[in-house]
């Protein structure tokens, strides 16, 4: 059975809504966590819907030009697109979304497409900073994408597949079908790699609030805050969900889908409680090193042990 | 030892002896005569191909009759040709030499080291 | 038919009546000096066009009633008539030019001009060997006059010097005559010949034979006895050298010509080594020459000792050789005859004292169709002749021969162009040329002979016959309208193309239609900026039409010969293209020389191809097995030089960067291409030759490729610098899919060559514009532009966005095919270095467009305003063309895909709808659906901006610096411009991967020739001694050899 466009837009809103409610929640979780780890009380988890509230609230706003004013669309943009080009709940005609129009290229360049818009958005307001952060972001973000690349050609070659939808669905029948199991060394790769696109710590030199107090983020205020925070929000469940399509099984319902995606993006905020932070160029040395080299054994691994 | 080889033998040695002197001197006069030198050796060699023993020169007079001419006088062909070059050798030598006056009114200088501007 | 004896008769007459005539005044003798010079050029164009044109066969004719031996006898056929009317003509331009030298030393100087003229005539029509003698010494004697004459000190001594060498050389030729007379008894060449291959081994005829023959060799100037030549040319006057060079060195040619049957197989082949040699040593001590005429000193002997080996390999060129032979002759006869008269014209001692033509339009006309026309580019004759050459020599297995003379021309090349730099590019200098309207008639005749010539010496070859000339006839007449304004000859180039399109285009399969779009689309697009250009122009139209006929040249070749001569005019029009910006004279010069080398190697790819198989069609490139690796490799090789892969790019960015605005889109987006075309043609036609590993290769070379080019772009400072290194990586992509020989791959790498095409058009249309208008290439130097070039940041935009391969703009089709195409082939590393590539271009990218539009704008270009609506109309062309494409790719790719379906069955593409996928084993692989993602962009995009739009309408506008940073606010535009040196810790991290060490590599080679050369041209030290010593020792040497067997 196949949905009409209209119902397959209206249950691809009813997805977007809840997944922007569960980012929104969890990175008040998240922060609570990392809060209680560095012993302080932390926020209350409902904390990032006052923020957006707020800031969407603001009563004077300014615009430095045009390419500005588009960066918070192409960054939400970005967001909601990878959201629909994502299969969200496997087995559900409801929950795939758009999911038929491409394939994991397709995501994998999407990615681009809000970090292109907000760099220049960033870069026209005119502050160095912001500059600073976007070129520290690029070049971490192109190494990180190696054993990114790395580990989806090993998927590929295992399943003979480039749809994600497909992916997932070789891996139902059992937790030992998850790539995980099946291939323990692309998983790494991908999982390394992982920590690089939620550039949490070690990897943050991008964010950086110590050395640039004002990144993009603090350029932009109100409503164009807001998208961004919203974006985020949704970008941190889909790149959450990325992940465990290809590697953990996917999900069949969104109970299993909110437990995995929890414990994903989780790995990354334990990973970032626990390491100091890189500086770029270590960070991207870093990654042409052990996720290259992972990466390039799970290729292998995929070639020949399967 | 006929009179051939002992011709050929001259030629051949004065063609060394200008060889070696248009190599060893530096006066360009000197390296004109070795020149000539040769030329002369060469000369000498051309003639001696052309004579053949007991023959007599290739003018057709009284001391030759015109039926047994061919049988009685030497080769005339390079006889001839020793003449030419004669000729154009002697025109050549002085050439050269007008050459060396002309050069000599400009720098003073006989030597052939002093004229190696055009090099390179 | 006037006999030729008359021609003997009337030089000599006149020699020994023009000291009377004088009497009757200097006019009366000029005239009638003059007068007999026509005269014999009548007589001997009146037998050439007899043998041409009548069918006359070959005459002898006999002096004083008696057949030889016992007479001199002179022979007048075919070759003799052509050669002395090129002597003959060449002598009367040459007397012409010289008059006023010979004024300024009497009326001797015409008595002895006149026996220079019958010396020559007799050495090509006499068949004695005697007389052969006596004609070069009338010969050499009026030359050793000729030059001495003005008394310079300089002319004097190389007179000298050459007296000397000339001197011993006829003492050779004497004592090799005698020897042979005295065993064959006859002076005659023909009965000669007869006779000693007749006589069998002779001690002494061998000796004579060899000293004969060596002592012609010595006349002609071969290396390494010829220090004396050299200096002849340096030192005498132009007018003299011209003669020297042209008309005495071919009736020398033609001596060697008649007494080799003489010579054994040894000591022929003897010659040929000896020929050969002193073509590469006389090209290698040229690149360090910097005196003009000892320049073409140099490049003459070359072109002579070239000559020599073609007469010595007459048994192995057969039916070709005389086409061959006058082809290589008649241009270099006419170019350095004229070379040599234009020197004396510009009175330039270094050749980097030339630039004072640069303001003289038409001297540097003349001068490019010179040099053009030695190096053996089209149309000229002795493209076809050396192409002819490098056949036979291949058929033959002579590959060694092959290199060497491909060595040799590309030093020709390295000099002749570098010259050719320096007179368009170096400071302008004040002094004036004048020009002597009598001196520079003769070089205007030349001139326009050599084209004459070439039209009907290249249709003389089989090869020739289809060339198709018409459209370089155009570019003739781009030349001579060149004094038009602009606009005439803009809109005139324009339809020229759009009409060639028309006629072309429907007769064209798929593949050559989209190339052929992509040359005419592209010119007419490029085309398009030139009206926004004020005055003249001039000498772009010309040479930009040129470029693009050898572009569609190569879109119509069949065969192998049209395929090099379209190959030729390409290059020799994109280098003129790229010379003209104002700093590109290295890029210009490295550019012609990796594209020439390019070309000899795609020449000697031809040539192997065409020995094996014998036939001179492309695609006979299938039936090559034996040759194959060779021939794959050569040609590979050859295209790679034009795509820029890496190890042979180094000239790329340069050449692209320091382009003109306008050009470099021409060069960069349009020109590329005919490299990817060869290959794709290359790869149709080889692809079943047992060369798999050689695609291999070749994808590893892609990758990398793509890799290091992404990688430099990022560290690049300079705008056009950085899309030039961006091309290269481009072509390293297309390269890669390319090689990967599967369907998709193709279809990746048409997918790329054409959006490639248009986004680097745009972005080196909207960066140049700006570049035009800023007067800086720096990126650093910019910035803040968004506001007063709105126009062109959207152009910058879309292109970034295409380039780099975002959804939902026509790159991403090529990244999901590039994908797709190399997993499915397993190629999974090179791949991953593809995909990382493709993320690096990000770098790049965002440098170029937040350095150049956005940050704080520079206090200097506040008042800047939108750059010329003439570089935005292509533009937003472009952009319309990308946007369909990106939406409805199915259009041209579903096509492509058949085409290739036949070749490369593999891995096809399915197309649904607008949907695209791929198969494995009848499941899913890959999908792609440009149209409903590009939808579902827009209208997300359209929704999110709605939003914004309402939420954020009371925003207030704020000017520059509305920011804070380290707690204040910054004042000037650069301390917050980030943009220098912007990914520094990259560069820390992987800077290693971009160490230049292809190009240490590339100068170290041109190290290695320019010091070399510069050490061994010492072997030729002025002194005559020395000069005696290597005649001596030349002949030596060689008896030895010949003599100990050792060939």
């Amino acid at each position: 059975m196949e949905l009409t466009l209209t119902s397959r837009i209206l249950y691809s809103l009813l997805g977007l809504f809840i997944v922007f409610n569960y980012g929104l929640l969890q990175s008040g979780v998240m922060r609570k966590i990392v809060a209680r780890v560095a012993g302080r009380y932390g926020i209350p988890v409902y904390q990032s819907y006052f923020d957006i509230i707020k800031n969407l609230a603001k009563r004077s706003q300014i615009t430095h030009g045009i390419m500005f004013y588009l960066g918070p669309i192409f960054r939400l943009g970005g967001g909601i697109g990878l959201f629909l080009f994502m299969p969200m709940i496997f087995g559900s005609i409801y929950f795939k979304n758009f999911s038929f129009t491409g394939d994991i290229v397709l995501l994998m360049y999407f990615q681009f497409f809000g970090m292109l818009g907000m760099a220049l958005g960033a870069g026209e307001a005119g502050h160095p900073n912001s500059t600073i952060g976007i070129s520290r972001g690029l070049a971490q973000f192109t190494t990180v994408e190696i054993s990114f690349t790395l580990a989806i050609i090993a998927i590929a070659i295992q399943y003979q597949t480039l749809s994600v939808y497909n992916i997932v669905a070789a891996q139902q029948g059992g937790i030992l079908h998850w790539t995980l199991f099946q291939n323990p060394v692309a998983t790494l790769a991908g999982m390394l790699s992982f920590l690089g696109i939620m550039r949490h710590a070690p990897f943050n030199v991008v964010m950086a609030p110590q050395e640039i107090p004002i990144g993009p983020p603090t350029e932009y205020h109100s409503t164009y805050l807001g998208m961004l925070q919203s974006n985020r929000a949704i970008l941190h469940i889909v790149e959450s969900a990325l992940f465990m399509n290809l590697f953990f099984g996917g999900a069949t319902n969104w109970i299993e889908f909110i437990v995995k995606t929890f414990f994903i993006y989780f790995t990354t905020v334990f990973v970032g409680v626990v390491f100091p932070r890189y500086r770029v160029d270590q960070s991207v040395a870093w990654f042409v090193k052990v996720p290259l080299v992972i990466g390039v054994l799970g290729v292998i691994y995929a070639t020949y042990i399967n | 030892m006929n009179i051939t080889t002992i011709v050929h033998i001259t030629g051949f040695a004065l063609i060394l002896i200008g060889f070696w002197g248009m190599l060893t001197q530096k006066n360009m006069i000197k390296i004109i005569l070795g020149l000539a030198i040769v030329e002369t050796g060469v000369q000498l060699v051309m003639v001696a191909f052309g004579f053949i023993d007991g023959r007599t020169a290739p003018i057709l007079d009284s001391a030759v009759e015109l039926s047994k001419a061919s049988s009685l006088i030497v080769d005339p062909v390079p006889q001839a040709l020793v003449l030419t070059a004669i000729v154009i050798g002697v025109a050549v030598n002085a050439l050269m030499l007008t050459f060396v006056i002309r050069l000599y009114q400009q720098k003073k200088s006989l030597s052939i080291n002093d004229y190696k501007d055009l090099k390179w | 038919m006037v006999n030729p004896i008359y021609i003997i008769a009337i030089l000599l007459g006149l020699g020994f009546l023009l000291p009377s005539i004088n009497k009757a005044g200097i006019k009366v003798t000029v005239t009638i000096f003059f007068l007999g010079i026509i005269a014999v050029t009548a007589i001997s164009y009146q037998w050439l066009s007899a043998f041409l044109i009548d069918g006359q066969q070959a005459v002898q004719i006999f002096t004083a009633g008696f057949k030889p031996p016992m007479s001199i006898n002179l022979q007048m056929g075919l070759n003799e008539a052509v050669l002395i009317t090129l002597i003959n003509f060449g002598a009367l331009l040459g007397a012409i030019y010289s008059f006023k030298y010979f004024a300024e030393n009497g009326i001797q100087a015409l008595v002895v001009f006149l026996l220079f003229i019958l010396g020559m005539n007799g050495l090509v029509l006499t068949r004695d060997i005697f007389n052969i003698f006596v004609f070069l010494e009338i010969t050499s004697i009026a030359t050793y006059i000729l030059i001495g004459m003005d008394l310079r000190l300089k002319s004097l001594s190389a007179g000298f010097k050459y007296m000397i060498a000339g001197g011993i050389a006829s003492v050779f030729l004497l004592l090799g005559i005698i020897l042979i007379y005295s065993k064959t008894g006859t002076l005659n060449l023909d009965g000669m010949i007869a006779a000693v291959s007749a006589a069998g081994s002779s001690q002494i005829l061998f000796v004579g034979v060899f000293i004969l023959i060596f002592s012609v060799v010595i006349e002609l100037k071969v290396f390494p006895a010829n220090g004396w030549a050299l200096d002849v040319y340096e030192g005498s006057d132009t007018g003299i050298s011209a003669m020297i060079s042209a008309t005495s060195a071919t009736a020398l040619l033609f001596v060697l010509y008649k007494v080799l049957p003489l010579a054994s197989i040894d000591l022929t082949k003897m010659i040929v080594i000896i020929g050969v040699l002193t073509f590469v040593v006389s090209n290698l001590f040229a690149i360090m020459q910097k005196s003009t005429n000892r320049l073409l000193g140099y490049s003459s002997i070359g072109q002579i000792g070239l000559l020599v080996f073609v007469i010595a390999s007459k048994d192995i060129l057969g039916d070709n050789f005389e086409k061959i032979f006058f082809g290589l002759l008649i241009s270099h006869f006419l170019a350095k005859a004229g070379l040599f008269w234009l020197s004396g014209i510009v009175k330039a001692e270094k050749i980097q004292d030339w630039v004072k033509i640069k303001k003289h339009p038409i001297l540097i006309f003349m001068f490019g169709t010179f040099i053009l026309a030695l190096m053996g580019f089209p149309p000229f004759p002795s493209l076809a002749a050396k192409w002819s050459l490098v056949m036979i020599l291949a058929e033959n297995g002579s590959f060694l021969w092959i290199s060497l003379v491909i060595l040799a021309s590309i030093l020709e090349v390295l000099y002749l162009f570098r010259w050719f730099g320096y007179i368009l590019k170096l400071e302008d200098s004040e002094e004036k040329v004048e020009k002597p309207q009598h001196q520079l008639h003769p070089v205007y005749i030349v001139t326009l002979l050599l084209y004459v010539a070439g039209f009907y010496i290249t249709r003389s070859f089989d090869a020739g016959l289809s060339i198709n000339f018409i459209p370089l006839a155009f570019v003739g007449i781009l030349f001579l309208i060149d004094f038009l304004p602009v606009y005439i000859k803009n809109t005139l180039v324009m339809i020229a193309v759009s009409y060639y399109g028309y006629i072309l285009v429907p007769g064209l399969d798929t593949l050559k239609l989209i190339f052929a779009l992509i040359f005419l689309v592209g010119g007419i697009l490029t085309f398009i900026p030139g009206y926004s250009v004020k005055g003249k122009r001039i000498g772009f139209y010309p040479v930009a039409a040129m470029m693009y006929v050898g572009l569609i040249g190569l879109i119509e070749a069949e065969t192998f010969f049209q395929f090099f001569f379209a190959w030729e005019i390409m290059t020799a029009g994109s280098y003129f293209l790229i010379l003209r910006g104002k700093r590109s004279m290295s890029h210009a010069l490295s550019y012609i020389l990796f594209s020439a080398g390019g070309a000899y190697l795609i020449l000697f790819g031809f040539a192997l191809s065409g020995a094996e198989t014998g036939s001179i069609l492309l695609t006979s490139l299938s039936e090559v097995h034996i040759y194959a690796t060779m021939v794959f490799i050569l040609l590979a090789l050859g295209f790679m030089t034009k795509t820029a892969s890496i190890g042979l790019h180094i000239w790329l960015p340069g050449a692209h960067a320091e382009a003109e605005s306008d050009v470099s889109p021409m060069v960069s987006a349009v020109l590329l291409k005919a490299g990817v075309f060869g290959l794709i043609i290359l790869f149709i036609a080889m692809r079943n030759n047992d060369v798999s590993n050689l695609f291999y290769i070749l994808g590893w070379v892609g990758a990398i490729t793509a890799l290091l080019g992404n990688l430099i772009a990022s560290f690049q400072e300079d705008a056009k610098k950085l899309l030039a290194y961006s091309s290269i990586a481009q072509l390293g992509y297309i390269l890669f899919a390319l090689a990967i020989m599967t369907n998709v791959g193709w279809l990746a790498a048409i997918w790329y060559s054409i959006t490639h095409f248009l986004y680097k058009a745009l972005l080196f249309l909207a960066v140049g514009a700006i570049v035009l208008k800023l007067k800086t290439h720096k990126m650093y130097e910019m910035g803040g532009l968004i506001k007063k070039m709105p126009m062109s940041f959207i152009s910058v935009l879309i292109g970034i966005i295409a380039l780099s391969g975002v959804p939902p703009l026509a790159g991403f089709g090529g990244k999901w095919l590039l994908y797709n195409a190399f997993i499915l082939k397993g190629w999974y590393f090179q791949g991953a270095i593809i995909a990382f590539s493709g993320v690096v271009a990000f770098l790049y990218l965002f440098k170029l467009i937040y350095s150049i539009f956005l940050g704080p704008i520079k206090d200097k270009h506040r008042k800047m305003t939108e750059v010329s609506v003439w570089y935005l109309i292509p533009q937003y062309l472009i952009i319309a063309t990308l946007m369909v494409l990106s939406s409805k790719p199915r259009m041209i790719l579903e096509k492509v895909g058949l085409y290739f379906k036949e070749i490369l069955p593999e891995n096809t593409v399915v197309w649904n709808g607008d949907a695209a996928s791929t198969f494995v084993n009848g499941k899913l692989f890959g999908v792609w659906d440009p149209f409903y993602i590009m939808i579902i962009v827009c209208v997300m995009f359209a929704v999110l901006l709605g939003f914004l739009l309402f939420a954020s309408r009371k925003a207030t506008k704020v000017e520059m610096f509305n920011i804070v940073y380290s707690a204040e606010r910054p004042e000037s535009p650069q301390t917050a411009h980030f943009s220098y040196n912007m990914f520094s810790h990259y560069r820390k991290a992987l800077g290693f991967l971009v160490l230049p060490l292809v190009t240490n590599f590339w100068n170290f080679i041109t190290d290695l020739f320019h010091s070399s050369s510069d050490f061994f041209r010492k072997f030729y030290n002025g002194n005559a001694q020395v000069y005696i010593m290597h005649i001596i020792g030349f002949v030596v040497f060689f008896y030895f050899i010949l003599n100990g067997g050792i060939f």
